[in-house]
């Protein structure tokens, strides 16, 4: 993980080094509903708890909002992006996600929203709470299950998108010395990002303030606290800090294509830069496991354009 | 477009079978060969009643001739247009898996039967059982579009499993019996009796001569599925696609009397 710096652009120290991220499988799902208050409402619930596959099952999240032109069924929609180790690690997430938080939320609706050759089941599960009145409706190549419920009907695809060369885990570890300051950057980070599409950045507001190294001193954990860097450890570890540095964020990025988390990288990078010192950004770093891990590496210095 | 045109020189005596006359059933015949295509009883051939001029291999078959004794057209069609500038007999565009059957005049009976994919399109009517199975067949159409400008005959849609028939003008009684998918759709009425025994599917109309005891009223509803329906044929079928759907519909779920998982949607 150590990395001198590679360059210097506007008083912040960018590493030689880089971000490992690695292969999974996604899907993407379109929600709708009467309102994009509500829709929003039913993809932030059923992207909750969705951070890391590791303790969640899936990592999710809101790839963008949809004009009403852009949905099959001419209402405000939402674009939720999901990620798992597997297609089989994804589909009982799909299936419960699906079915407690999009099922359950008034008006709503849930289609495709991953145009690929490769599909999974989406309807399987939810459609079933109709309890034998569900019928479906096939309109070209699409099929659309009805399903009764209290204010009408809950609308839902008979299957979505599937790609299995998606990347998760792109990364860019920001190094400050005001708290406060770093945050502030790091959101507008998280911002430039959003406006990338096909990717989502699944933690808290996009960021995670708990590194983590891979295992344990305590049997059972796969995974602990980043302690080289910890400001708070600094001198009783072997620290990756420098003295001025008081605290650490990361951004996690997860995309349908390696592409598109280079792109969101570049352009998070790229705000960090424009405005991180003045609010006491001093240093950009990379998350990795020495590159013998994930197949996908991302190198800051070639992000710097 | 280019491809051959078959212009009827004399009128059939007895029923003919046009079932061949699709781009790629022609696809690789020599001009002899498709002159001596036997197509009717007695051995018929093309070159009795068609003229035939045109390039063959193009996407396009064309046929000049009006007459309800012309059974099959575009029967079998996978891929390419099939264009009748006339009336047609019964069976047209049965069995039809892709591709564009244009119909400029009326269709008889069997219109569309087994029809599993592409579109047809009728400038006049449509006779009985428009969709449905022929004798000994157990399911009717199973996929892809039917659009017709003018009236539809008795019982459209029987035994219907799948895809839509559109019509501007009404569908005559009994339309949908014993449907179990699929959709149909009016936007002039239906006459009496919609939808006996059906068990899944939709009927969509502005009103209904008589709605049979065994539907239930459901009440008017501002249903997700019309606003999907309503984007999908106007993307799909553009210039042809029927009014689109008022916000609100009365529902009636039916036929109780079979397994009752299909509906009329009054549109008026």
């Amino acid at each position: 993980m150590s990395a001198g710096a590679a360059k210097t652009v506007n008083g912040i120290a960018i590493d030689d080094t880089f971000a490992e991220a690695f292969g999974m499988s996604a899907t993407g799902l379109v929600i709708t509903a009467d309102t994009a208050k509500w829709a929003m409402i039913a993809a932030q619930t059923m992207s909750g708890f969705g951070t890391s596959v590791i303790g969640c099952g899936a990592e999710c999240g809101i790839d963008r909002e949809l004009d009403p032109s852009e949905t099959p069924d001419g209402r405000p929609g939402v674009r939720v992006l999901m990620f798992g180790f597997s297609p089989d690690a994804l589909t009982p997430q799909v299936k419960n996600r699906v079915g407690q938080c999009v099922l359950t939320s008034p008006g709503s609706a849930c289609y495709n929203g991953l145009d690929t050759k490769k599909k999974m089941a989406l309807s399987s599960g939810p459609r079933f709470f109709g309890d034998g009145w569900q019928t479906a409706k096939k309109l070209g190549k699409r099929r659309f299950w009805r399903v009764p419920v209290m204010d009408g009907e809950f609308i839902i695809e008979d299957k979505c998108g599937l790609t299995t060369d998606a990347v998760g885990g792109g990364n860019l570890l920001i190094l400050g010395k005001h708290r406060a300051g770093l945050l502030e950057t790091t959101e507008a980070a998280v911002a430039a990002i959003a406006k990338i599409d096909d990717v989502i950045t699944p933690f808290p507001g996009g960021i995670v303030r708990s590194g983590s190294k891979v295992g344990s001193k305590y049997k059972g954990a796969v995974a602990s606290t980043n302690d080289a860097f910890s400001p708070v450890l600094r001198g009783a570890v072997k620290s990756e800090l420098s003295a001025d540095t008081i605290a650490v964020l990361e951004i996690v990025i997860d995309g349908l294509t390696s592409k598109a988390v280079a792109d969101a990288m570049r352009v998070g990078l790229k705000a960090i830069i424009d405005t991180g010192a003045a609010k006491g950004v001093t240093r950009v770093s990379a998350g990795n496991y020495g590159g013998k891990l994930g197949q996908h590496h991302y190198h800051l210095k070639d992000l710097l354009a | 477009m280019s491809g051959l045109v078959f212009k009827l020189r004399n009128a059939p005596a007895d029923r003919v079978n046009l079932g061949g006359l699709t781009p790629s059933k022609l696809a690789g015949l020599s001009d002899l060969d498709i002159e001596r295509l036997v197509i009717g009883a007695d051995g018929v051939s093309v070159a009795d009643i068609f003229s035939i001029s045109g390039s063959n291999g193009g996407d396009t078959v064309t046929i000049e001739a009006s007459s309800d004794k012309l059974d099959y057209a575009g029967a079998g069609l996978d891929a390419g247009t099939v264009v009748v500038d006339g009336s047609v007999g019964a069976y047209a565009g049965t069995g039809m898996t892709g591709g564009r059957l244009d119909i400029r005049g009326n269709a008889g009976a069997w219109l569309a039967s087994g029809l599993a994919g592409g579109l047809i399109t009728v400038k006049g009517t449509a006779g009985d059982f428009a969709g449905a199975p022929r004798s000994g067949d157990k399911q009717g159409m199973a996929g892809g579009t039917v659009v017709i400008e003018g009236n539809v005959g008795e019982r459209a849609g029987d035994r219907m499993r799948r895809g839509t028939i559109i019509t501007r003008g009404t569908f005559g009684p009994a339309a949908g019996s014993r449907m179990m998918g699929g959709t149909l759709w009016t936007e002039q009425g239906f006459g009496p009796g919609p939808g006996p025994l059906l068990r899944r599917g939709t009927l969509i109309g502005p009103k209904a001569e008589h709605i049979l005891a065994t539907y239930a009223d459901c009440g008017a509803h501002d249903l997700v599925i019309l606003r999907i329906m309503n984007r999908y044929f106007a993307e799909a079928l553009g210039p042809l696609a029927p009014k689109p759907l008022p916000a609100n519909v009365r529902r009636y779920a039916g036929d109780l009397a079979s397994l009752g998982k299909g509906e009329i949607w009054l549109t008026g």
